[in-house]
């Protein structure tokens, strides 16, 4: 297979978003601020073919680029995902930016952006293209918290979020280079090879400081304190990308990097996500309870959601990473449906953020009521909606890998954020009515009665989402 | 010989850098900052990287470090105040900072490196080829994606820099050439002929 | 073909049941209907082809439901003799339903919804029956079960009817758990739960034990028991038939669709579909026997005195019901499934009959206040009439004349009669069906006596004053407020009654077709000499069951003795309700404590309400109240409640909104766990 070919076979995606990014590009500065509407509408084209591309793309395993890049069905199966958040969170961007006056077309160019490095990142087969990805992604998505750079709290948002993205860039490149030092080699399989027997202790550190640097990306406690208050602070449509996209990478990175490149330290690194999972469940469960911003609430939901998909890490097998991109999948739609909801909390032309205003909404709205609610029902895991699911494979994981101690923690933790799930629902349904939402534009509505469409059908027809994961999780092994 | 430039460097490097956090003075902590720089190119110089060195040094010190120094000296940041509450996080800060170092301790101590390490890590050096030609040979083939990819980067460092700080203000005064060469005296001036001792 | 069969009900639903409020009520009636029509039009296609032509029996997959371990579930829709015969009842009768309905509830306002749940009921009911593992066919089990909930409840603002809904849910839940641990039993036996794998894995597992609650079982035996459990929930058999009169709460083309000729009949497809392991359990077989046998008698003796005319069909249709079970019992399965096909016919006639007959009353249920509508409502009283006929099983014996009913109903009985050689529980059988024949045309006669003859009672008051000593308080509690929602505005019967519209009249007139000529026309291929080309081997009979052959060997008087108590009930009837009225009175007079027995329907509701319903609320209400509230509240969520507010603030507590907050977590986060290596690294 000549370069050529193999470019075409399996970088394809990449290739059509990094050409495609830079025509965007033109087009913008060509027509300046009136440019918006039309690079968005090209931005969500252009995801939407990478989409197509890896459907339709080979279904072969390669290695490119002097194994610094990989394709194979995991990634595949975690790029779908990453551009699908991309895409919809584009699709939805739209009315919000424009009617905050922040129609710049750079917005979709930087998701674009970013989303070249997700790819790049979950493909990522040695540490620079490791690092390269998560840059990519990271300082695209500095820029976008603070977009809205005349409002002081996305500003800051965007540094909090610069500073300490930069601390934990720090700590995985010294982690990166403890595990070079250690083994001569940048390659995942290198490494791999190079650790035989007991690890030494340089080695753990450089396995601590790199999963802290990932743990950052995905929000896992203790490195999630940033999440709340870039959540709060950034524009929705960010914050929708924030929580989804990203999301995906990362903890599609953090499982390739355990399985590819300490196979032979499993009981090491296995203690820290234990270790990330309970702390991240937990704070997740916890720490919502109270608040009143629906944004925060989403926060410390996706902390504690991406507890739940690391306890399937810590299964540390073939079933809990099949567990752990089933987790992302339904995690996916839930969060995308939810931002679909909060974007369209706009009263009298003005955004809202706060759940009281969510008020009596089955009332004014009784349709947005009723898939608000059952999203809010599946975040909690309720059965039969897809959520339970979701957790069900990572606990079946956890404890066929005889982990009793993380499931029940994981149970518990369930049962204590139903709590602040279900206090949405109560209020949507059983207060006095807030004044009435504005009629939102179709793309929210579509993508909330979408996304509501697929969690209450899953279970009718879960093969698709199952197989694809299981062969996924079948590629890392 | 080498050695004991490497242990120089090295030492100020390290004093350096922590000269930056530590002075008061924030002119003086960039100043600290391109001292290190100037040390970081003087190990690459003994590690046989000269091209590294000349970009670190012109990059880096020609460039960055002047920028930062443009900005501390305009910005006149209260450091100050910055530093309250300094004193009060001390004891744990130091703790926490303690125990790192300690461990890291452990770590130089114990080092080990897997076998056939140095030999993978080793860059296998060309007669013939010098660093820069050798540079150039490996980062458009070997290193394409890597190449690629920090260019996105930029290319993104360089939308973020113009989105968050590039303002077009309506109603600031700018001077447009075309309009004053295109200023005729009949389109500018208008004349009144006002009736003496009316007033206007 | 046969994809949109089963599919394009659920088209209809989910228009009807989404956009119903925008498109309208006549939208909704003409999408329902019309798709209904294809779909009853596609499945006599398949019925000529695959049942009466030459075609071959299918299954294909749809798509793989799920996949676990050793458990895998398809969607796929088996097509063969038995499930073209069910699919033939299912479409056909639901089809007329939906054009009838479009006359019978024209002033109801929520007809969009209506046609939805009609049409979401036949599509669990075509998923049902074209099931190709038990798991599919639970879902369409639960699906039935759901739709039938729906609509029992569909006047949800009258509590008799919420009551009678959840009561129908409720029993089957105990029929349902049998049959979920009957399919539990069965993947356990043979890993597996398709159909072709577990036929093919049961005459292997004939004869093995299971050990549970300290006893041996046969296995097998088992297994089936637990299925039927399921079945009989569903058709409403002996102990499990308290919902089904109860079930009449519902509008009456409910009655006739779901209550008569197509859902309660479930069990009955159930046992046939799943012959190969019924045969290789005798006991069951036995059991499944004597239930049957029991509830025909013992409905019919209850239909005898029933004055609401519903209520006497539907316990006819519990006593029908008893008929095909008994066939099943003693083997043969054809004849039970041949009086499930002309007794949807018939039956549904009879309930859409009634319906007629109500309507035309204006939504008077009470036989007692009916009367002499024969020339009122003439064509409604011929259809009745055929009904009956058919219902009796009116025919010459030892020639091919007949209605539907004579050929399939002394089918059975002749059946009975012939399994008694080997099994005595078939001449109890035999002895109950053949009595059951005559309270069966006593009770119908009785009610077409009641609704068409006799002087007619415009006014209620006087219907009810010179009734008024055997107004117990129960079944007047049901002569009241049925139907009633529909007609605050034109009052109880102060008009003539009057001839129901075309669209009513149209599908009876389809039905008393199928009524008369069902029977002689499909006798031959359903249990005659066209036997096996007509089933092609989806019913299942073991080596030494011939069933079939038994029964024409049998002496003489056993086949005109069901056509001897047929007419000695009509005698009866005749006497009592035209010769003499008033003999009626005088026979209730005479065993009150029987009548009471009788109409009271055994004293099963009371019985259950001692022995289950009211213990469970007692027990309910102490967990409720002592173990819930005082325990668990008081220690559980309110201590936990309490913790997890403390939990909540530590954490909120933590983000303080200052970045080197922030930045320091994260390093003490990395020195915890490195020190945790550190630390284990020493040990």
């Amino acid at each position: 297979m000549s370069f050529s070919t193999a470019l075409a076979h399996h970088f394809l995606p990449e290739t059509i978003l990094a050409l495609g990014v830079l025509a965007l590009i033109l087009i913008g500065a060509w027509r300046g601020t009136r440019a918006f509407g039309l690079v968005n509408e090209l931005a969500a084209g252009l995801l939407g073919l990478a989409i197509l591309a890896l459907f339709f793309g080979q279904t072969s395993e390669a290695s490119l680029f002097e194994g610094a890049f990989v394709d194979d069905a995991f990634a595949r199966f975690v790029k779908v995902l990453t551009l699908v958040g991309s895409l919809v969170t584009v699709l939805m961007s739209r009315d919000y930016l424009q009617r905050a006056k922040l129609g710049n077309f750079e917005f979709p160019v930087l998701v674009v952006l970013s989303t070249i490095g997700m790819l790049l990142l979950v493909s990522a087969d040695n540490l620079i293209a490791l690092y390269l990805g998560i840059e990519l992604m990271s300082l695209a998505l500095y820029v976008a918290a603070a977009f809205d750079r005349d409002d002081a709290r996305a500003s800051e948002a965007g540094l909090k979020y610069f500073v300490l993205g930069a601390l934990s860039s720090g700590m995985l490149l010294y982690g990166a280079s403890l595990l070079y030092g250690f083994s001569g080699t940048i390659s995942f399989d290198g490494i791999a090879k190079a650790i035989t027997g007991a690890p030494p202790l340089g080695v753990i550190f450089g396995l601590v400081f790199v999963l802290a640097g990932l743990a950052f990306k995905m929000s896992a406690a203790p490195f999630h304190m940033w999440t709340p208050d870039v959540y709060e602070g950034a524009p929705t449509p960010v914050t929708a990308f924030f929580a989804s996209a990203p999301k995906m990478a990362a903890v599609a990175i953090t499982t390739r990097i355990v399985f590819t490149a300490f196979p032979g330290i499993v009981g090491q690194w296995q203690q820290i996500v234990i270790f990330l999972a309970i702390a991240s469940m937990l704070l997740g469960s916890f720490a919502a309870i109270g608040q009143t911003s629906i944004k925060r609430l989403m926060a410390y939901s996706s902390i504690g959601h991406m507890g739940f998909a690391l306890v399937g890490l810590a299964a540390g097998n073939e079933a809990g990473v099949r567990g752990v991109a089933i987790y992302l999948a339904i995690y996916l739609v839930m969060t995308l449906g939810a931002f679909a909801a909060i974007l369209q909390m706009r009263v009298e032309g003005r955004p809202v953020e706060k759940i009281s205003d969510l008020s009596g909404l089955s009332r004014n709205n009784g349709t947005a009521a009723f898939f608000l609610a059952m999203l809010m029902f599946s975040l909690a895991g309720v059965p039969p909606l897809a959520g339970f699911f979701a957790k069900y494979y990572v606990l079946l994981a956890a404890v066929d890998a005889g982990l009793y101690p993380l499931a029940i923690i994981g149970v518990l933790a369930s049962a204590i954020s139903a709590f602040y799930y279900l206090r949405v629902v109560k209020v949507i349904y059983f207060d006095e009515p807030a004044p009435a939402f504005d009629q939102s534009p179709l793309s929210l509505r579509a993508v909330l009665a979408v996304s509501t469409v697929f969690l209450l059908g899953f279970w009718l027809y879960p093969a698709p989402v199952v197989e694809a994961a299981t062969a996924a999780a079948k590629s890392l092994f | 010989m080498a050695v004991a430039f490497f242990y120089l460097f090295s030492a100020v490097l390290i004093a350096s850098a922590f000269a930056v956090i530590v002075s008061r003075n924030p002119v003086h902590s960039v100043l600290y900052l391109i001292l290190a720089f100037v040390n970081g190119a003087g190990l690459f110089l003994l590690a046989g990287a000269e091209f590294l060195a000349m970009i670190l040094v012109v990059v880096y010190v020609g460039a960055v470090a002047v920028l930062f120094l443009f900005v501390v000296m305009m910005l006149d940041v209260d450091f100050a105040e910055l530093r309250q509450g300094f004193s009060k996080h001390l004891p744990v800060g130091a703790a926490v900072g303690a125990v790192v170092l300690g461990e890291l301790g452990l770590v130089a101590l114990g080092w080990q490196s897997a076998p056939g390490a140095k030999e993978a890590a080793a860059a296998p050096i060309v007669a013939g080829v010098s660093n820069t030609a050798a540079l150039g040979q490996v980062l458009y083939t070997k290193y394409f994606l890597f190449f690629q990819a920090s260019a996105l980067v930029l290319l993104t460092a360089m939308i973020g820099a113009i989105v968050l700080t590039l303002h077009h203000r309506p109603g600031v005064k700018r001077q447009k050439i075309e309009e004053q060469n295109a200023r005729t005296r009949d389109n500018v001036i208008e004349i009144k002929k006002v009736p003496s001792r009316a007033g206007v | 073909m046969i994809q949109a069969i089963v599919f394009l009900p659920l088209i209809g639903f989910l228009i009807a049941g989404l956009f119903g409020r925008r498109i309208g009520a006549r939208a909704s009636e003409l999408v329902t209907t019309t798709l209904l029509f294809i779909a009853a039009g596609f499945s006599w296609i398949v019925f000529f082809d695959v049942a009466l032509g030459h075609g071959h029996a299918s299954a294909p997959v749809l798509a793989n439901w799920f996949t676990s371990g050793k458990l895998s579930v398809d969607w796929a829709l088996r097509v063969d003799s038995l499930t073209a015969v069910m699919l033939v009842v299912v479409n056909t009768v639901s089809a007329l339903v939906h054009f009838y309905s479009i006359g019978y509830m024209h002033e109801d306002p929520s007809r969009p919804r209506f046609f939805a749940y009609l049409s979401l009921f036949t599509f669990a009911m075509l998923s049902l029956v074209t099931a190709d593992n038990l798991v599919q066919m639970f879902f369409g089990w639960e699906g039935v079960g759901l739709a039938s909930y729906l609509l029992i409840g569909f006047w949800y603002q009258k509590p008799s009817a919420n009551a009678a809904a959840i009561k129908a849910f409720v029993v089957n839940r105990v029929g349902d758990f049998g049959f979920a641990l009957g399919i539990f039993l069965v993947f356990q036996l043979t890993q597996s739960l398709s159909f072709e794998q577990v036929f093919a894995a049961v005459p292997g597992i004939a004869g093995h034990k299971i050990h549970v609650f300290g006893a041996d079982f046969d296995a097998l035996t088992l297994a089936t028991f637990l299925l039927f459990i399921g079945a009989m929930g569903k058709s409403a058999q002996f102990l499990l038939h308290t919902w089904l009169p109860d079930a009449m709460e519902g509008p009456t083309p409910v009655s006739a669709l779901i209550h008569a000729a197509t859902m309660v009949t479930a069990g009955v497809f159930m046992v046939a579909r799943l012959s190969p392991i019924f045969e290789y359990a005798p006991d069951t077989l036995a059991f499944v026997t004597l239930i049957g046998a029991i509830t025909a008698f013992f409905a019919a003796t209850i239909g005898l005195v029933q004055n609401d005319i519903k209520r006497v069909i539907a316990y006819s249709t519990c006593s029908q019901l008893g008929y095909m079970f008994v066939a099943e019992g003693v083997g043969a399965y054809s004849l039970g499934v041949f009086h499930l096909f002309t007794h949807a016919f018939f039956k549904a006639l009879l309930f859409l009959g009634a319906g007629s007959v109500i309507h035309a009353m204006h939504h008077e249920q009470d036989m007692r206040n009916m009367g002499g509508l024969w020339n009122k409502i003439p064509f409604t009283f011929a259809m009745m009439t055929i009904g009956t006929l058919a219902l009796t099983g009116v025919g010459i014996p030892g020639t091919e004349l007949g209605f539907a009913g004579f050929f399939s109903k002394d089918a059975i009985i002749e059946a009975a009669f012939a399994a008694g050689e080997h099994r005595s529980v078939a001449y109890l059988a035999f002895i109950s069906t053949v009595v059951a024949a005559g309270l069966t045309s006593f009770y119908s006669w009785r009610l077409v006596f009641m609704t068409f003859f006799g002087k007619a009672k415009e006014s209620h008051a006087d219907a009810r004053a010179a009734h008024g000593h055997d107004d117990h308080t129960h079944a007047d509690a049901h002569a009241h407020g049925h139907d009633d929602h529909a007609h605050d505005d034109h009052g109880h019967g102060h008009h003539a009654p009057h001839e129901s519209p075309i669209v009513m009249l149209i599908p009876l007139a389809v039905l008393a077709v199928g009524a008369v000529a069902a029977g002689a026309v499909f006798m031959g291929d359903f249990a005659g000499h066209g036997y096996d080309e007509f089933w092609k081997g989806a019913l299942y009979t073991g080596h030494d069951n011939h069933i079939l052959h038994a029964m024409h060997e049998i002496p003489h008087w056993v086949s005109y003795a069901a056509t001897v108590m047929m007419i000695l009930g009509f005698l009866g009837a005749f006497f009592v309700y035209q010769l003499a009225p008033g003999t009626a009175q005088k026979i209730a007079h005479a065993f009150p404590r029987l009548y009471r027995f009788l109409l009271n329907k055994w004293y099963f509701d009371e019985l259950y309400d001692a022995i289950f319903v009211r213990p469970a609320f007692a027990l309910g209400r102490l967990l409720w109240k002592g173990g819930d509230g005082r325990i668990i509240d008081g220690l559980g969520p309110d201590g936990i409640a309490a913790r997890v507010v403390d939990g909540a603030r530590l954490a909120v507590k933590l983000q303080t909104g200052y970045v080197y907050h922030y930045a320091f977590a994260m390093l003490i986060g990395v020195a915890a766990v490195v020190t945790w290596f550190v630390a284990g690294g020493l040990r």
